[in-house]
């Protein structure tokens, strides 16, 4: 990853709930809108890096029994402590003796699992707030939209560690309190589109052949907020996989012996001079994903909204900063 | 002016009110809920009753809810489980600790970042602004707590150069000179969290007010490009920089949990992850309460600075709260 300084302007990859809705495909171009999108995709080199990226790490998550040459669990008090590029341990073992690349190969797909369940439980909880917020409207908007400001109020970190905590630390739950945490950004963003385009002659015409409310909402509305929404789902495999980290290394995630990179960092940190590289690996590992997801996240934001205007208002920002600050600190 | 605030205020109450709510279903829907962390090996059912009677816990979950709040509202925020210290006596100290780090790093934050990502946004694109932007991508993607191990292992472990980990040396404490020592890492760690964004903040904020007509005019009439920037842009694209302070005031007290732990900083963060493995259930609730209040303010001031900053802002209930 050494040329990674960005050439073109980097964007911040944020939309929510801004400017004019997705317009309609115009009829005399022969190409939809989807598929110019992907052009400009596939021409941007940094989208198209972290998907090479992800895809890499895709493969060797599914092909893991394949390429880790031990069981990552797999306790041998005779080669202890072993350092990188003894034969038959590329990276060596750590304390127990298990070998640290068998490791490393099969947390990435607990991270992975995580990232993409916990943004697809996210989007799923959030467009359906947002729907019912957005197209009632009223009370009900009222109410949910309090919610959202509560549970952006609630420290997204502690409250992770407060229901684990309770709840035990189990795979399950950490998937759900993680999307219970992070669906309120697509919540607004849907909520935004459908409070602009409930009153459009479209929806007045669908209601009047009969329609149902969830067919105007799930068929013809939610199909207009899929640009940020899906910015937004990229974004947030991204920091479920930090998050994810950040909970198995304070202990209150995965458990031994099942393996992970935030594991596998709290376990270095505690063998640190024994092993000072122990460290180094799963976080470059975490790093580089997180990166390549970020990259095309951002890669997608601008190839389906190529004049987005790159700066933005204080407003903009400020939801801007509530996604990226989830896992800082 | 004033009737948005009161409303505001109202609203931030209203928040408040559903965040002890919440929080409290939380650890009372548990299976076992807080009275689990009582069962100890060796307990008789009989002691395990009067246990539970002493701290309240037999009653229904809303009196229990509508006691806890009582005394919250006068400040008592309740005894741990076990040993029965009073949980303000924990938690105040690590307050002061988290914000002495917290606050440093985002001094430090600011002082770097808001400079330069004016400059910046003066030479788009130049190998300044590069830089900054590979920077910011890092500090996104980074785990904070990895680049704090990273620290550690070469800058103490291997160069020692600063202390490994914690805040004072032992039988040093109040030496502000070793507390600075202490300061370093952790403070490296979380200040690039924050400059990842104040960086692209400061930069598009600038960037924004650059476009707008009136610097044109300014230039077109010749002002001088230094007294653009200085005089006519820099003064507006402030505004939202403000916001941010009021925005991350709530981070001061909360934000460093994991780095806290990592450096064995003797903070809230740290307090919380602790308490949280000994199921000190009080102790969390007002960790929790507390960083929810420094929100909804900072929140609250962030939307009052601005609004007072900026007369342009629409203050209406039309779109209020849409973001």
């Amino acid at each position: 990853m050494s040329g990674v300084v960005p050439r073109q302007e980097p964007t911040l990859a944020d939309v929510p709930g801004m400017g004019s809705p997705v317009p309609p495909p115009a009829m005399d171009k022969p190409q939809g809108p989807w598929k110019t999108a992907g052009k400009r995709f596939v021409r941007n080199p940094y989208a198209m890096g972290g998907l090479a990226v992800l895809l890499f790490f895709a493969i060797v998550a599914i092909l893991a029994p394949v390429i880790a040459p031990y069981e990552p669990d797999k306790i041998d008090f005779m080669n202890t402590n072993l350092p990188p590029g003894t034969k038959g341990y590329p990276l060596g073992t750590d304390e127990l003796g298990r070998d640290i690349f068998s490791r490393l190969v099969y947390s990435s797909q607990i991270s992975l699992t995580v990232g993409f369940s916990v943004a697809a439980a996210a989007v799923l909880i959030g467009s359906l707030v947002g729907a019912v917020a957005g197209y009632f409207g009223g009370w009900i908007d009222t109410i949910l939209m309090r919610l959202v400001d509560v549970m952006n109020s609630l420290p997204s970190l502690f409250l992770n560690i407060l229901v684990l905590s309770i709840f035990g630390s189990d795979f399950i739950y950490m998937v759900l309190v993680l999307s219970f945490t992070g669906w309120m950004g697509v919540a607004r963003l849907v909520r935004g589109t459908f409070l602009q385009l409930r009153e459009m002659q479209y929806v007045e015409a669908a209601r009047a052949t009969g329609v149902s409310s969830w067919g105007i909402m799930f068929r013809h509305l939610l199909r207009n907020s899929s640009h940020p929404i899906i910015v937004n789902a990229t974004l947030m495999v991204g920091s479920a996989i930090l998050s994810e980290s950040a909970l198995s290394y304070l202990g209150l995630g995965i458990q031994a012996p099942e393996t992970s990179w935030g594991l596998m960092l709290s376990n270095a940190q505690e063998f640190m001079l024994v092993d000072p590289l122990q460290a180094l690996y799963p976080g470059l590992c975490i790093l580089i994903i997180v990166l390549a997801v970020n990259f095309i996240g951002d890669g997608i934001q601008d190839a389906l909204n190529p004049r987005e205007k790159k700066t933005f208002s204080a407003r903009r920002l400020r939801q801007w900063r509530n996604k990226y600050s989830k896992s800082t600190g | 002016m004033t009737e948005y605030f009161i409303r505001r205020i109202i609203q931030s109450i209203v928040v408040l009110f559903l965040v002890t709510v919440v929080t409290f279903a939380i650890i009372h829907l548990a299976p076992g809920g807080p009275t689990e962390v009582l069962v100890a090996p060796g307990l008789s059912p009989e002691a395990f009753e009067v246990q539970k009677r002493n701290l309240g816990l037999d009653q229904p979950a809303h009196i229990q809810y509508v006691r806890w709040i009582g005394k919250l509202l006068q400040g008592d925020l309740g005894k741990t489980f076990k040993n029965s210290v009073p949980v303000g006596e924990l938690l105040w100290p690590t307050i002061g600790n988290t914000f002495v780090l917290m606050g440093a790093a985002w001094l430090v934050a600011m002082v770097i970042a808001i400079p330069w990502g004016i400059y910046n946004s003066t030479r788009e694109y130049g190998l300044s602004d590069q830089t900054a932007s590979f920077i910011s991508y890092l500090g996104f993607a980074m785990p904070t707590f990895w680049f704090g191990i990273i620290l550690q292992q070469y800058f103490s472990l291997k160069l020692n150069w600063f202390p490994l980990s914690d805040m004072w040396t032992m039988g040093k404490k109040g030496d502000i000179g070793d507390l600075l020592m202490h300061l370093v890492l952790p403070v490296c760690v979380l200040s690039l969290a924050f400059l990842a964004y104040y960086v692209k903040y400061s930069r598009s904020s600038m960037l924004e007010v650059l476009q707008q007509d009136y610097i044109r005019t300014a230039r077109a009439k010749g002002v001088r490009e230094n007294r653009v920037i200085f005089r006519h842009a820099l003064r507006n694209a402030l505004i939202p920089i403000i916001t941010i302070i009021g925005l991350d005031l709530p981070m001061l007290v909360s934000g460093a949990a994991l780095t806290e732990n990592v450096f064995n900083w003797p903070g809230m963060g740290r307090l919380f992850v602790d308490m949280a493995i000994a199921r000190e259930y009080n102790v969390l609730m007002a960790i929790v309460m507390v960083t929810s209040v420094m929100v909804v303010i900072g929140n609250l001031l962030a939307d009052i600075l601005y609004a007072v900053a900026d007369p342009r802002v629409k203050l209406g209930r039309k779109g209020g709260d849409t973001a």
